[in-house]
């Protein structure tokens, strides 16, 4: 039986083993490459480099303008993410708890836009910016971030805020605390795991983003990490920079592994834990 | 407490109000001049536009990059849905029922690619595509396959199939987590019951498990559908710009280029009614199909 048993349990890891591989594996690959030069990559493109090397790193912070695109994904990832809490959490908080007549209507009217296909809004949205005098404007980029995203916020969140038990916002109400005091010092510091699982999943797909930033962005010194490793990805093609590419990579993607290193237990949580119910 | 019926609107506006605006001014607006902007020629530069009715519609059927666009997006929505949901199942089952040790680990490893940007995933896999020094073909030459290697990307049977790999390895880890979620939800006792009254692993799995996480995936079959039909001309703008041809061309990435390559804004709003009426047609025809009686045990 045992034997019947680990047979049964190798049959299992070996696809879980050979899956790992093939995530790993290229993310591996692009590390080691960013510390190669062209010629190595060419000559042995799987093996370890020679020495290591950090001058791709340097040269891609900044000749192709990466440390710049980094910053300004930094900032509109914060303001970004930290917008959508600000407008999703009173509507959530409004939409859940105070019953409302037409309350059902509004939610189901943010719901309802998830399934409009962002592309469908792109040439207007591209001239209201423009008639706004907006466009190339890393504010406006974050404020369209944050309410493309608060339709799932308030998702997110309403399913949180319905576990707050009541009596704690009576109990407060009683003791003469206003609502606004109610919904910022009761209601949001009880909500916060829902607030930190949608913010991660926030923060990563706008820091991920590229097409609305290709498109509302024009000067270089704007461009965001997505267009401005696109940007590179295009010059290494014809110029075989290819370790200085490797090494943007890396530089746009470490910041995110350990961003989820610190977060994963909670993305995890957030996940399984019926935030998205079917 | 007593309270007002003023400050109580005066609280619920508080509340609703300044998102809503935004909403209405940034995604409703948009949407729906997108749909008034399908009936115009318009260049983007001149003040005037020129209102044509449904010309715009009439050239769609007639377009063949605009059919071969859906068929593609179509290919996309199929294969992704199937290698998808079979591999994400298949985790998601052996990590939760099996008692294996590290599976925290394959957990942590698996969602990896979800973290990562399009812009990345799609470099990368152009690396692994490329034809002398990408890993596949490195691969295929190791094993003693030389005479399988070819220049995926740029072949015009193979780049459409190639584009799958890294849209299946990028999507797994999500739903994986969602299908562990509702496997985790399910009573341990029916199991329990069940090996009692003799019911295969097989079994279990078909009676049990699938029926009762019906929910989860139905939800994720949706979901990929909408992510993929609205979303997929990412990867393919990245990494073939929708060639060989037009072999990897979908709705969203020839829309892209009538409207911000050709200036022709009129016919790209026109692309964009298109890909939402598919969507919702899809999406509606998926409802139906996947409806199924709600189990409870």
């Amino acid at each position: 039986m045992g034997y019947v048993r680990f047979l049964s349990a190798l049959a299992v890891r070996i696809p879980l083993i050979l899956w790992s591989v093939v995530v790993i594996y290229p993310i591996l690959w692009m590390f080691i490459g960013s510390f190669k030069s062209n010629a190595e990559i060419y000559a042995s493109p799987w093996s370890l480099p020679k020495t290591f090397n950090f001058e791709n790193f340097v040269l891609a912070w900044t000749d192709f303008n990466i440390g710049t695109a980094f910053i300004n994904s930094i900032f509109v990832t914060i303001l970004g993410t930290f917008l959508c809490l600000v407008l999703a959490i009173p509507t959530s908080y409004a939409l859940e708890r105070l019953r409302f007549k037409g309350s059902d209507i509004l939610f189901n009217t943010y719901l309802s836009t998830m399934m409009i296909p962002s592309v469908l809004g792109w040439i207007p949205l591209f001239f209201l910016l423009m008639r706004m005098n907006l466009l190339d404007n890393l504010w406006a980029l974050s404020i369209v971030y944050a309410i493309s995203h608060v339709p799932f916020t308030i998702f997110i969140l309403t399913s949180f805020m319905g576990n707050v038990p009541r009596e704690l916002e009576e109990a407060a109400a009683i003791d003469g605390m206003s609502q606004y005091g109610v919904l910022l010092k009761i209601v949001t510091p009880l909500v916060k795991s829902g607030i930190i699982t949608a913010s991660i999943l926030n923060a990563v797909s706008f820091w991920n983003e590229y097409f609305m930033a290709l498109i509302l962005l024009q000067t270089d010194s704007k461009n965001t990490l997505g267009v401005q490793m696109d940007l590179l990805a295009t010059h290494a093609q014809y110029n075989s920079a290819w370790g200085v590419l490797f090494a943007g990579l890396t530089i746009a993607v470490v910041p995110v592994i350990i961003f989820y290193a610190l977060f994963q237990r909670h993305v995890v949580k957030g996940m399984t834990e019926g935030a998205v119910k079917g | 407490m007593v309270q007002s019926k003023t400050q109580k609107h005066l609280f619920l506006a508080f509340c609703l109000l300044p998102t809503f605006i935004l909403f209405l001014v940034f995604t409703v607006y948009p949407a729906v001049n997108g749909l008034y902007l399908s009936f115009f020629e318009w260049s983007g530069t001149s003040a005037v536009k020129d209102f044509i009715g449904l010309e715009h519609y009439k050239k769609l059927f007639n377009d063949s990059v605009i059919l071969k666009s859906i068929f593609n997006d179509y290919f996309f929505v199929f294969t992704k849905v199937i290698g998808i949901m079979i591999l994400s199942l298949f985790f998601a089952v052996a990590l939760t029922q099996l008692r294996i040790k590290e599976a925290p680990f394959y957990r942590v490893v698996f969602f990896f690619p979800n973290i990562m940007s399009v812009v990345v995933i799609g470099i990368l896999w152009q690396f692994i595509f490329d034809p002398d020094i990408g890993l596949i073909n490195g691969l295929l030459t190791a094993i003693g396959l030389e005479s399988w290697t070819r220049p995926w990307l740029g072949s015009m049977e193979w780049a459409l199939p190639s584009l799958v790999l890294p849209a299946v390895w990028a999507g797994i880890g999500l739903f994986m987590l969602l299908l562990m979620g509702g496997i985790m939800n399910v009573s341990k006792s029916l199991y329990e019951s069940a090996e009692i009254d003799g019911a295969s692993e097989w079994q279990q799995f078909w009676n049990i498990t699938v029926p009762l996480i019906w929910p989860q995936i139905k939800t994720s079959i949706i979901y990929i559908v909408i992510t993929s039909l609205n979303g997929s001309f990412v990867i393919v703008q990245i990494m073939t710009n929708g060639g060989p041809g037009n072999a990897t061309e979908v709705m969203g990435s020839y829309l892209y280029e009538k409207a911000f390559e050709d200036f022709q804004f009129g016919y790209g709003a026109a692309i964009g009614v298109l890909i939402l009426a598919v969507s919702l047609v899809t999406v509606l025809i998926l409802q139906y199909i996947l409806k199924r009686e709600k189990v409870e045990y």
